[in-house]
C-alpha cells in the first residue's frame, strides 16, 4: 500500500504543479476539488430546478426535446445541467485521489472517505437516473443495462427489463419513480454531506468566489457555444449502431455490457470493498510524527485558544481534576490528526504532537539550526519551509543564500520560534506554507498569518521587528514565485538597520506554568 | 496595470480552463457503438401464469358439518406450478431451447420471458414452441363442478358457484398447455421483431413497429 500511495502521491505532485504553473497556485482548481463538486451539486439542483418545470413523465423525449429547442433559456441551462453534472464526477474523483495520495483517508478522517465514496456512488446513480429520464437511446441503453443488472437481484416482482421490450408502452410510472429518484438522491447527498464534514471544523464548502465564477461562467459558455445534444428517441423496435454516450458520469457502461450481470456486480463488490478498506490497509502507526497531540496540564492556562484553533474539533476544555481554577484542554486521539496546529496555538506551548510542541520546537532549533546558524557567521534570511515543499524549490532558496530549516507544517510553527531565530542572527526570517487551500492541516497559514500580524492568541511578540518577518507561499510549480518572495523580502531587509542579535533570551521563561492556588498564595 | 508575465498566465490559464471544458464536452457525448449494424433481431417477451397443476377432491358433506361455516371450502387442491420448454428455430435450425418456470423461490410468480437473438436481415422462418413439460390428464380438475353439499346461508349463499368460478378463472389466467408459432417473418437490418403473447387470443404473435402501441 506504500509502495502505491508513494506513486499516487508523486503523480499529485506531478499534475499539482502542471495545474499550478497554469493557473497559479491561488486559482489552482485541483486544490479546490471537494469545494468544486459541492459548487457543481448547487449548479445541478438550481438548473435542476427549472429542468423540472418542463419535464413531463408522459411524454419524456418530447418535452426534453422541446425544452432543448429554448433558444433563451432550455438549451444552455439543460447543457449546463450535464456539464455540471460531468464536472462534479471529475471533481469527486480528483478530491477522492488528492485524499487517498496525501494519505488523508484512514483513522479520524475514515468517516469522511466512506461517506464520501457514499456520496460518489450516489452521485453516479443519480447521473444515470437523469440520463434516463431524458428517453433518447442512450437513456434506454441506461435503463435497459440497469434492468439487466437490477434482475438478477430480488428486488422487483417482474423483471425491470421487460418494460423495455417493446410489447407493451413503458408505463408512466416508471418515469415517475425514475424522476422522484433523480429528486430524492440530491437530497439525500446534502445529508451525506453534512456527515462527510461532520468532522472538521468551519469546513469549506465552496472555492474562492472569482474561481466559483470562473467555473461556473466557462461551464456556462461552453453551454451556449457546444450544447449538449439531445439523442433519437428511444425505440424498442430499433437497434441503435451507436448512442451519444456520456463518458464521464457513465464510464463503466462499455465494460458492464460486456459482463455477465453476476460478473459486473462481482466487480462493483469487489472495487466497493477495495475502496473502503482504503483506511484499513492505508493505516499507519499513530507514533512519531503521526501521533496524538497531547496537552501538558502543568501548562495549559486554560485560555480555549487551542479549541478554537484545532481544525478538526478534537479538543476540549474540561474541568481540571488539580486545585487550580481554569478549565484545562484535553485531546480526543480519536479526532487528532496530529496536524500540530495546536502547537503554534498555544502561547505557553503547552500542547503539540510529541515532539513538536512549541518547546519541543525551540529545543530543535537550539540543538541543531542555531550552532549551524552561528557557524555561517554573516547574518543570512532563515527560511522556515513545510516538510511537504519540494526539495528542488527549497535547494533553490539556498542557492540564494538562505538557511532553510524545514518544519512539519508552517502552521504548527510557534512564533517563538519565529523570535528565536531573529534574536539568534538571522536578518530575516521568511515562512513558506502551502498554499492556503492545500493545507495538508486545513487551517496552517491562516492561522499563523493571524499570529504574526494580527495579534491571535500565541502572537508573535510586539518587540519582534514584523519588517523582518514574511509569509510567503510555496507551491509545486510556483518555485519561481517563491524565489521571487525571497528576492524582495532581501531587498526590503538592505535598508533597515543593522540587525543586533539577542542570544541570551530565554523565551520558555515567558512561558511559565499556570501556578496554582496554593502557590499563589 | 498587468505585466507581461501576468498577461501570460492568463493567457495560458485561459486556454488550459478551454481544453479541459472542451475535454467534458466531447466525453459528455461521445458516439459509442451500440449494436451490430449488420444484424437484425428477435425478441421473445411475454409474462404469463404458469399452469396450476393440482390434485383436488370435493370434501365431503360429513366434513363440512364438522367445519365452521366460513371454513366450509367445497374444494380442496394441492399442486404445483407447471414448467413449460421453450424451443425457438430459425430456419430450421435451433437457436435456443429453455426450460422457463414461475419466478420467485418457490416459482409460484407469473413467469417472464425475455429472449433475444440476432439475426441476419432478411426473410427467415420463424418456429417457436412453449409446451409445458408436465404430463397430466387431470387438466379439468380446476374446471370440475362444485356441488354444494350443505345449504349455505346468510352472507356464504352462492358461495359454491364463487368457488368454481375462482377455479375457471384461474385456469383461464394461466398460459395454455401448448404454444407454437410456426411462420415466415421478414427482417430489416437494426429493426426488432417481437414474438409475444397475446391474452386475449390465447396465442402468439408477431410484433413490430407497425403493430405495436408505444
Amino acid at each position: 500500500m506504500k509502495f502505491i500511495i508513494r506513486g499516487a502521491r508523486r503523480i499529485l505532485r506531478s499534475v499539482d504543479a502542471a495545474a499550478t504553473r497554469a493557473f497559479g497556485w491561488a486559482w489552482n482548481p485541483l486544490h479546490q476539488t471537494g469545494t468544486v463538486a459541492v459548487a457543481m451539486l448547487l449548479v445541478l439542483i438550481v438548473t435542476g430546478l427549472y429542468l423540472l418545470l418542463y419535464y413531463r413523465v408522459g411524454a419524456p423525449w418530447e418535452s426534453v426535446a422541446r425544452l432543448a429547442a429554448q433558444p433563451w433559456a432550455g438549451r444552455w441551462i439543460r447543457s449546463l445541467h450535464r456539464y455540471a453534472s460531468d464536472l462534479f464526477v471529475i471533481a469527486a474523483v480528483l478530491h477522492a485521489f488528492r485524499m487517498f495520495a496525501q494519505s488523508r483517508s484512514w483513522g479520524p478522517r475514515t468517516l469522511a472517505w466512506i461517506s464520501g465514496l457514499v456520496l460518489f456512488g450516489v452521485g453516479l446513480v443519480c447521473a444515470w437516473t437523469g440520463f434516463v429520464m431524458v428517453w433518447d437511446a442512450f437513456g434506454e441503453r441506461l435503463a435497459r443495462e440497469g434492468g439487466r443488472l437490477l434482475d438478477v437481484l430480488p428486488v422487483f416482482s417482474e423483471p425491470l427489463s421487460r418494460i423495455f421490450a417493446g410489447d407493451a408502452p413503458v408505463p408512466s410510472a416508471f418515469f415517475f419513480v425514475n424522476m422522484f429518484l433523480h429528486i430524492a438522491l440530491p437530497l439525500a447527498m446534502g445529508a451525506g454531506l453534512w456527515l462527510h464534514v461532520s468532522r472538521l471544523a468551519r469546513p469549506v464548502l465552496l472555492p474562492p468566489k472569482r474561481l466559483t465564477q470562473a467555473i461556473i461562467g466557462g461551464l456556462t459558455a461552453a453551454s451556449l457555444l457546444l450544447p449538449a445534444p439531445v439523442g433519437a428517441p428511444a425505440d424498442a423496435f430499433r437497434l441503435a449502431e451507436s448512442t451519444l454516450t456520456n463518458l464521464v458520469t457513465a464510464w463503466w457502461l462499455p465494460v458492464s455490457e460486456r459482463l455477465t450481470p453476476g460478473m459486473a456486480w462481482g466487480v462493483v463488490l469487489l472495487g466497493a470493498a477495495v475502496a473502503v478498506l482504503v483506511p484499513r490497509f492505508g493505516r499507519r502507526p499513530r507514533a512519531g510524527a503521526l501521533a496524538p497531540s497531547v496537552v501538558d496540564p502543568a501548562l495549559c492556562t486554560g485560555c480555549n485558544q487551542c479549541p478554537q484553533d484545532c481544525p478538526w474539533e478534537a479538543i476540549a476544555m474540561v474541568p481540571r481534576d488539580d486545585d487550580r481554577p481554569a478549565l484545562v484542554a484535553l485531546v480526543n486521539p480519536a479526532r487528532c490528526v496530529s496536524c500540530g496546529i495546536c502547537a503554534g496555538s498555544c502561547a505557553p506551548m503547552g500542547v503539540g504532537p510529541a515532539g513538536r510542541s512549541g518547546r519541543d520546537q525551540l529545543s530543535l532549533l537550539r540543538s541543531t539550526f542555531l550552532p549551524e546558524l552561528a557557524r555561517s557567521g554573516n547574518p543570512s534570511i532563515v527560511a522556515v519551509c513545510c516538510a511537504q515543499a519540494p526539495e528542488a524549490d527549497t535547494a533553490a532558496l539556498r542557492a540564494r543564500g538562505a538557511r532553510v530549516h524545514p518544519v512539519s507544517c508552517a502552521g504548527n510553527l510557534h512564533t517563538s520560534g519565529i523570535e528565536l531565530l531573529l534574536r539568534s542572527g538571522a536578518s530575516g526570517v521568511i515562512v513558506y506554507g502551502c498554499p492556503p487551500r492545500d493545507c495538508v492541516g486545513r487551517e496552517g497559514p491562516k492561522w499563523l498569518r493571524e499570529r504574526v500580524f494580527n495579534d491571535r492568541e500565541a502572537e508573535l511578540q510586539p518587540r519582534v521587528d514584523r519588517r523582518r518577518v514574511r509569509l510567503a507561499t510555496m507551491a509545486p510549480g510556483a518555485r519561481s514565485e517563491a524565489v521571487d518572495a525571497l528576492d524582495a523580502f532581501t531587498q526590503d531587509l538592505v535598508i533597515l538597520e543593522p540587525h543586533l542579535p539577542d542570544p541570551d533570551a530565554d523565551l520558555e521563561v515567558e512561558c511559565v506554568p499556570v501556578p496554582s492556588e496554593e502557590e499563589d498564595a | 496595470m498587468i505585466t507581461g508575465a501576468r498577461l501570460k498566465r492568463r493567457v495560458v490559464a485561459v486556454g488550459a480552463g478551454a481544453i479541459v471544458l472542451l475535454l467534458i464536452v466531447g466525453t459528455s457525448a461521445a458516439p459509442l457503438p451500440f449494436h451490430d449494424p449488420a444484424m437484425a433481431r428477435l425478441r421473445l417477451s411475454w409474462s404469463a401464469r404458469p399452469e396450476r397443476i393440482e390434485v383436488c377432491r370435493t370434501v365431503s358433506a360429513e366434513e363440512l358439518e364438522q367445519r365452521e361455516e366460513h371454513m366450509r371450502q367445497r374444494v380442496e387442491c394441492d399442486g404445483r406450478f407447471a414448467t413449460y420448454t421453450l424451443r425457438v428455430e430459425a430456419d430450421d435450425r435451433v437457436v435456443s431451447e429453455s426450460i422457463v418456470r414461475g419466478a420467485g423461490l418457490r416459482h409460484d410468480r407469473p413467469l417472464y420471458l425475455l429472449r433475444d437473438f440476432d439475426l441476419p436481415p432478411g426473410g427467415h422462418r420463424i418456429r417457436v414452441t412453449f409446451t409445458r413439460r408436465e404430463k397430466t390428464d387431470d387438466d379439468a380438475a380446476a374446471f370440475a363442478k362444485v356441488t354444494p353439499a350443505v345449504r349455505d346461508s346468510g352472507i356464504f349463499v352462492g358461495r359454491a358457484e364463487r368457488e368454481a368460478e375462482e377455479h375457471a378463472r384461474r385456469a383461464r389466467a394461466a398460459i395454455p398447455a401448448s404454444l407454437a408459432l410456426d411462420t415466415s417473418v421478414t427482417f430489416t437490418r437494426r429493426r426488432v421483431k417481437i414474438i409475444t403473447f397475446d391474452r386475449d387470443r390465447r396465442a402468439l404473435e408477431v410484433l413490430d413497429d407497425t403493430r405495436a402501441s408505444r
